[in-house]
């Protein structure tokens, strides 16, 4: 494997097309100190490579699609699409640049942007599509309607009003299916034809010219054997011509004069070389072999490359090589062979050592064409002469996504400098040691070894650099996949369990805690993880906090907080705790009962995107190839646990001395101190405005009861509570999710004093009584339960509460299959038809409330608040 | 009385209706003006910027619901649009089409004809238009003028039906059973165009006679090729009564003189062809069709005399007229055909042309210097306007060498031909096999020889047909032994077993060519044998020379004589009796190089038939005996 040294060194920046430079047609030329480039937008930059900056940015009124110097007569050509040709005339540009410069000396552009002038324009044709400039002439393909035609002209010069007998000769090539449209409207072509220019040998023309930037000298054999006789005895150019079908055709440029009156005959003057199968992008000439003069003494500097191979390039990697050979009876024959290069091709080069450089999205490849250390003239003399190789073995620089390149004219002692446009519009040179693979160690000396070493290390840099890139980006899909993986696991583990203890839980716990100055209700959510997968990132704890409308807002909806706690790794066997507040508000309304919801979320989002979007995407272009498809539902959703707090549960009672923990607790809702003093001086006058509480000592509580047949209480709470008396189990019962269940069973109580939320006073009285009237066989024992309050809505959400856990008892019990007593029909009818009268007399009393005036709606609600307390306290019992 | 409406102030114009009239106006000023432009690069970009103002106004106006007061304007400056646009364009592109049916959809809107019957072709669209009872009369001169650009436009793309069709309806019902072409365009009468009409860069009637023209050259072509000789001559008349630019004018002239040559009557046509010459602008088809004429007349120094003048007329650059950004007749004429009897071909074709004249016509010293005149300007590279003679069957620049040096032989100038045969093999050294395989095979004595390019044993023969006029025999001798050595060695093209296809053209060659090569190689060498007294080798070499050819009248008189003079007489006599069959039968056409033609010309017995008697008579004597 031949290691090819490079090293790369950045040069400057320049703006990119939209769409990439692989949209436009980027170029760069290179002669001497001064780089020409043009990235596929209507610029043309030229650079100073000694003075490391921009000196001239030349605006053309299209993309510009093609570059051409002429070296010594410093005449720049340009072709623009859909325009035509411009020819610039470098000297006189920089003169004016230079007063330019001069006149605007204030401002500190370093490269103001010149609009070319229209008179520059050489050769106006919309349709033009490919140019090459030989000695006096220019050669010019446009694209017709249903042909490739090539014009041949005489040389423009710039600033030279061109003589309308300028047209030498035309030649219509193959059919064409233009690609892209109607030539002449927007759309642009996909590939444009590549035209060169091959010189035989010993012309004249190659002087001073860009050497192996399509115009090259072939060696006379293969000249020959390529282009017949008629262009060997005329010592004629001939224009190779690669087009976007696949075709590689020749014409003999001395053979192309003509007329109007006698167009040119294809069969006489076109030749079609090969058919490569997919668009020619590049054509080039390789010298193989070393040249006899080369082999006697070296060859001098300046002369000429006589290129012994011919290489054309598909955009597909698809590789012609042509070479002239001898077979065994001494003739001429030409060899040819196809070889399969990894593609698509952006753009390559052939430099004069008989390298072929060919870049890739992904990689700039060197392909060697000689045939180094194979000694066929010694050993198999009877082998056919030349010959070329079997395979092609592309080496990689390590360089990905150049989109053009040509070999610098500044030849460094010793190797290749290649200049480079990246696709994202960097302008590179890359120092190429091809001749680091022959030496052994050896052969280092003490002088180069330092420089070597220098260039392995910045080598290895570059490497290691792209490694750790690539190393990334398979680490950031095998993360993501694990991810996945899990997220599966956990999510089938907890979907499969409906019942019983889920291997993932979560457990809200409610207390009273002092935050800044006031006392609020604080819900603990606890996600414990029971099984044996981690959640890891992309998980999240989504808690819904739902409160019920408030008393007061007749139609108020009640309000929704959601917190979302992302869930950052909980490994197996751990828990996470979550505290969050569930009231009361600001102005010290707590609105009972509150419902907490718990899910487990699963992003595939944040997950996956990560490693789904790299950097760059033209460093890892593989990636792109396979894109993923994220469903579209991103987002995975595991319900947990619901829990619904009400009144029984946040009541405090601080006469419970042996609570220590709500001793310490201030009853009473927040205030300022100042503000409790204010009140208490205008205690007297704050009959009407005074705040609940007040109000409480003015008005008579507000009760409420609700009867239970003593035995359905005691079949429902028969375990865990012997030893207490019916009303004590129930009082327990009542409060089990209260923290002074403990307390209430340590001292065995019947009834409780406690403090509501907003900090008004609260009796749970809980007593047997006997129902006389309802059971013809007898009394019926049952249990009261009355609530008392001088808050009314204090008292009706603790009712409210009581009635839902009596509720869930019933459903337990009738599951459970009990019968109840015999009853009095008759007597309860008598209830039913009262209540009903009832239920009648609320809602007149609500439509009064709307719609009379205020002093009478006063008295109105005051009767449907003695009707709402009747029907509070019915004499029926629950059986 | 909208003409009142248009105030004397431009500045104020009454409506946009107005203003835009005013704009169509002005563009069309400034389109004749851009027509005198001088460089040819700023009347192109000043007739693009014109094209698309007119592309502007006819936006606007197509923007707008097709209305009737609008019509006129709005077609005047389609035609407009399509004229400027097809004149720069040197053709018409292929959606101009659209814009005519875009113009005559609106018109039809405009009678509320078009809704059912959308999706129709031109033709429908056409006869819709024009069959139309409510249209107005001041739309027919924008309507004709259009109907003319159709008519061009089917002209230039061959739709002739569609172009007969269309001239019938515009003629109305009584032509219509006529189906010639000639008559219904020229019975066709556009409207005169009212005085206050919008301008038109060229109206109806104009372009009417453009077609006209343009029909009557096509056809006139045409029959002349068909060999339709008559009518040829009455649809170049017509052609040559029309409007025609000056070139045209020469081609049609030309081709009248073709035409009258071939109907048999040379002195008419020598009066077309001074007629053509008169015109002035391009010299060159008369002056070739003058040199045939003179061949047919026999009359070989005024052949030659139009052949020289017909390669000076090639050489001067004529500059092509300018576009005057009209439509004119050459538009609408199909490409050149290299097969017309008036194509010319480049300067180096008339060259060579006449150079081959001579050498056919037995001047050689003429030959010699006009070949060496166009090797010369071939070589030196140093004009790019010559090319070499384009042939479409393989290399023609070494068969080019190989008459210059047979042209040098016939003139007396041998050492001249060897440098040319130098020449030749030097430039192509690359091209031949190598020599070191050539000698090693030698020494191993495979005898099997590298396949070289006819042309090289060709060179050889030459050269020792040189060396032999220089009296030279051991070099002449060795020169015609390489060519037989490498001529036995050719392999003819159909025999060849291909490989590389593509690349044939440089060994193969023709049956014929090869055969009579040989024959002319052994001939030559036979003969300086015989010139070196050397009888019994020079009898093995015509022997060989008349197997190879039976009945090769030359090889079969000089193996005669050889006998003769050997003494051989029964051989003689057996041979003869054997080649007497074949001796009748000779003689057939074969078509050989022009060198090898000259070459072979060179080897007749001076005295043949005398030669050929003499045995005869000598042969019944003896049987006689």
């Amino acid at each position: 494997m031949a290691g090819a040294a490079s090293r790369v060194h950045y040069l400057t920046d320049f703006c990119c097309p939209l769409g990439g430079p692989a949209a436009g047609r980027p170029r760069v030329l290179c002669h001497e100190p001064e780089v020409f480039l043009s990235t596929g937008r209507e610029f043309v930059y030229v650079y100073d490579q000694e003075g490391g900056q921009l000196t001239a940015v030349f605006q053309f009124p299209d993309q510009v699609w093609h570059l051409q110097l002429l070296a010594p007569r410093r005449a720049l050509y340009v072709l623009c699409a859909r325009t035509g040709l411009y020819c610039l005339a470098l000297d006189s540009l920089s003169r004016s640049l230079s007063q330019a410069s001069e006149d605007k000396e204030d401002e500190d552009l370093p490269s103001p942007v010149i609009p070319v002038d229209p008179d520059a324009c050489v050769l106006p044709d919309a349709t033009l599509c490919a140019f090459t400039v030989v000695e006096d002439m220019l050669i010019t393909l446009v694209q017709g309607p249903t042909q490739w035609k090539m014009q041949l002209f005489e040389r423009p010069c710039p600033g030279e009003e061109p003589r309308p007998e300028g047209q030498i000769g035309e030649v219509e090539l193959s059919t064409c299916t233009p690609p892209g449209g109607v030539p002449g409207k927007s759309a642009a072509p996909c590939f444009l034809p590549v035209l060169c220019c091959v010189l035989p040998p010993g012309s004249r023309a190659l002087h001073g010219q860009p050497q192996g930037f399509e115009c090259f000298m072939l060696e006379e054999a293969l000249f020959g054997l390529l282009f017949g006789a008629d262009a060997t005895l005329l010592q004629s150019a001939v224009i190779l011509c690669g087009l976007p079908d696949g075709q590689l055709c020749c014409v003999v440029l001395r053979a192309l004069v003509t007329s109007r009156s006698a167009p040119g005959d294809p069969k006489a003057l076109v030749k079609i070389l090969h058919h490569l199968e997919e668009p020619v992008v590049f054509i080039g000439a390789l010298r193989t072999e070393p040249q006899p003069e080369e082999a006697a003494g070296g060859l001098l500097p300046g002369e000429d490359v006589h290129s012994d191979c011919l290489v054309a390039l598909g955009h597909q990697g698809r590789t012609l090589a042509i070479k002239a050979s001898w077979n065994n009876s001494g003739n001429l024959v030409p060899e040819l062979r196809e070889y399969c290069l990894p593609g698509p091709v952006l753009c390559a080069v052939c430099d004069g050592d008989g390298h072929m450089y060919h870049s890739t999205p992904s990689d700039l490849c060197v392909v060697d064409l000689t045939r180094n250390g194979i000694s066929w003239n010694l050993e198999k003399p009877d082998q056919a002469i030349g010959g070329l190789p079997s395979t092609l073995c592309p080496d990689s620089l390590n360089i990905c996504s150049v989109v053009t390149l040509c070999v610098s004219s500044r030849a460094p002692t010793g190797g290749t400098e290649l200049l480079a446009l990246s696709a994202k519009g960097r302008l590179i040179t890359c120092s190429l040691d091809l001749n680091s693979e022959e030496p052994g160690p050896a052969r280092m000396t003490m002088a180069n070894a330092g420089q070597k070493i220098k260039e392995l290390l910045l080598d290895i840099g570059d490497v290691s650099e792209r490694v750790s890139f690539l190393k990334k980006a398979v680490d950031q899909r095998n993360k993501a996949l694990t991810s996945l993986n899990e997220a599966m696991n956990v999510s089938c583990a907890l979907l499969s369990r409906q019942e019983g203890a889920r291997p993932i839980s979560c457990t809200t716990t409610i207390a009273w805690s002092r935050l800044e100055l006031r006392d609020v209700l604080m819900a603990t959510c606890v996600l414990e993880n029971g099984s044996s997968f981690s959640l890891d990132q992309g998980w999240t704890l989504y808690i819904k906090v739902l409160t019920s409308s408030s008393a007061l807002d007749l139609d108020g909806a009640g309000s929704t907080f959601t917190y979302t706690i992302p869930v950052d790794r909980l490994s197996p066997g751990s828990r996470r705790e979550v505290t969050l507040p569930l009231g009361p508000s600001e102005s010290g309304v707590l609105d009972l009962p509150v419902t907490v919801s718990c899910w487990l979320f699963y992003s595939l989002r944040e997950v996956v995107s990560g490693a789904l979007a790299p950097s760059d995407p033209l460093e890892i272009p593989y990636l792109e190839e396979y894109p993923l498809n994220l469903p579209k539902q991103e987002v995975v959703c595991l319900p947990l646990c619901k829990r619904t707090v009400d009144m029984l549960q946040c009541l405090r009672f601080p006469s419970l001395a042996s609570s220590p923990a709500q001793a310490s607790c201030l009853p009473g809702p927040v205030r300022e101190h100042v503000e409790t003093f204010l009140e208490t001086c205008q205690a007297p006058h704050s009959d009407l405005a005074g705040p609940a509480s007040l109000r409480a000592k003015y008005l008579p509580p507000s009760t409420a009861s609700i009867r239970v047949s003593a035995e359905l209480l005691r079949a429902s709470l028969e375990d865990g509570h012997s030893g207490f008396s019916l009303c004590s189990a129930t009082l327990q019962w009542l409060l089990a999710e209260n923290v002074a269940v403990d307390v209430v069973r340590a001292s065995a109580l019947s009834s409780i004093q406690g403090v509501a939320p907003d900090g008004t006073d609260f009796h749970l009285i809980v007593r047997e009584v006997a129902v006389t009237d309802l059971s013809p066989a007898g009394p019926i024992q049952a249990v009261e339960i009355q609530v008392e309050s001088s808050s009314l809505a204090d008292m009706c959400r603790a009712h409210h509460a009581i009635i839902r856990r009596m509720q869930t008892m019933i459903t337990e019990q009738a599951a459970h299959g009990s019968s109840p007593p015999d009853l009095r029909m008759q007597y309860l009818h008598q209830i039913h038809a009262n209540h009903q009268a009832l239920l009648r007399e609320v809602q007149t009393l609500r439509d009064q409330l709307c719609t009379e005036d205020e002093v009478s709606s006063y008295t109105a609600a005051q009767k449907l608040l003695q009707v709402y307390k009747q029907l509070r306290n019915p004499s029926l019992v629950l059986l | 009385m909208s003409h009142l409406i248009i105030p004397a102030v431009p500045k104020a114009p009454a409506s946009c209706l107005d203003l835009w009239r005013q704009k169509n106006d002005r563009l069309v000023h400034q389109a004749r003006l851009a027509r005198d432009t001088s460089p040819s690069l700023r009347r192109q970009r000043l007739a693009q910027d014109i094209l698309e103002k007119f592309r502007g106004l006819l936006h606007t106006l197509q923007g707008l619901p097709a209305a009737v007061p609008a019509l006129p304007l709005e077609l005047t400056v389609t035609c407009n649009f399509i004229i400027l646009r097809a004149s720069l364009a040197q053709g018409f592109p292929e959606d101009l089409t659209q814009d005519i049916q875009r113009s005559l959809e609106r018109v039809l809107e405009t009678q509320n004809q078009l809704g059912p019957k959308l999706e129709q072709g031109l033709k429908e669209l056409w006869n819709s238009v024009l069959h139309s009872s409510s249209l107005l009369p001041e739309l027919l001169p924008a309507l004709h003028c259009l109907a003319s650009l159709q008519a061009a436009l089917w002209l230039s793309t061959d739709h002739l039906g569609d172009l007969a069709l269309l001239l019938q309806t515009l003629n109305g019902s009584q032509t219509e059973a006529s189906e010639n072409l000639l008559l219904l365009l020229k019975s066709w009468s556009s409207p005169a165009e009212m005085s206050d009409a919008p301008l038109t860069l060229q109206n109806a009637s104009a372009l009417r006679d453009v077609v006209l023209t343009a029909f009557a050259y096509r056809q006139g072509f045409q029959e002349l090729i068909t060999g339709n000789l008559p009518s040829a001559l009455s649809s170049l008349h017509e052609a040559a009564s029309g409007l025609c630019p000056q070139p045209m004018l020469v081609q049609v002239y030309t081709a009248l003189g073709t035409c009258l040559r071939k109907m048999g009557s040379p002195q008419k046509a020598l009066l077309y062809l001074t007629a053509a010459l008169k015109v002035g602008t391009t010299w060159a088809p008369p002056l070739l069709e003058a040199s045939r004429l003179y061949r047919q007349l026999g009359d070989t120094s005024a052949e030659l005399e139009s052949l020289k003048l017909l390669a000076e007329a090639l050489s001067a650059t004529h500059n092509p007229e300018a576009p005057k950004l009209l439509i004119e007749v050459d538009l609408l004429l199909p490409q050149p055909d290299p097969a017309s009897p008036l194509h010319c071909g480049t300067q180096s074709q008339a060259k060579y042309l006449l150079a081959s004249r001579c050498l056919q016509a037995g001047r050689a010293e003429e030959a010699a210097e006009h070949y060496l005149d166009l090797l010369a300007l071939l070589l030196d590279g140093s004009e790019p306007r010559f090319s070499p003679p384009p042939s479409p069957s393989g290399p023609c620049m070494p068969e080019l060498f190989l008459e210059a040096a047979a042209a040098l032989i016939q003139a007396g100038r041998p050492q001249d031909a060897l440098t040319v045969c130098e020449e030749l093999l030097s430039r192509t050294s690359s091209l031949l096999p190598k020599m070191s395989w050539l000698q090693e095979n030698v020494r191993k004595g495979t005898r099997k020889l590298p396949h070289c390019p006819l042309w090289v044993s060709a060179t050889h023969l030459l050269q020792g047909q040189a060396w032999s006029q220089l009296k030279a025999p051991k070099e002449a001798l060795s020169e015609f032994s390489q060519c037989l050595e490498l001529l036995f060695q050719a392999v003819p093209k159909d025999k060849e077993q291909g490989s590389g296809s593509t690349y044939e053209d440089l060994y193969s060659c023709s049956d014929v060519a090869l055969q009579q090569l040989r024959v002319a190689a052994l001939i030559s060498r036979g003969l300086e044998w015989v010139s070196s007294s050397q009888d019994t080798k020079a009898l093995n070499d015509f022997l060989l020379s008349v197997q190879i050819c039976p009945g090769n009248r030359d090889g079969s008189v000089y193996l005669l004589q050889t006998l003769k003079r050997l003494d051989r007489k029964n051989e003689a006599t057996a041979f003869w009796r054997e080649a007497q069959t074949h001796l009748l039968k000779e003689e057939a056409a074969w078509s050989v190089p022009l060198y090898l033609e000259t070459y072979l010309s060179w080897l007749h017995p001076p005295n043949c038939e005398t030669l050929l008697e003499e045995f005869q008579t000598s042969l019944l004597e003896s049987h006689d005996l």
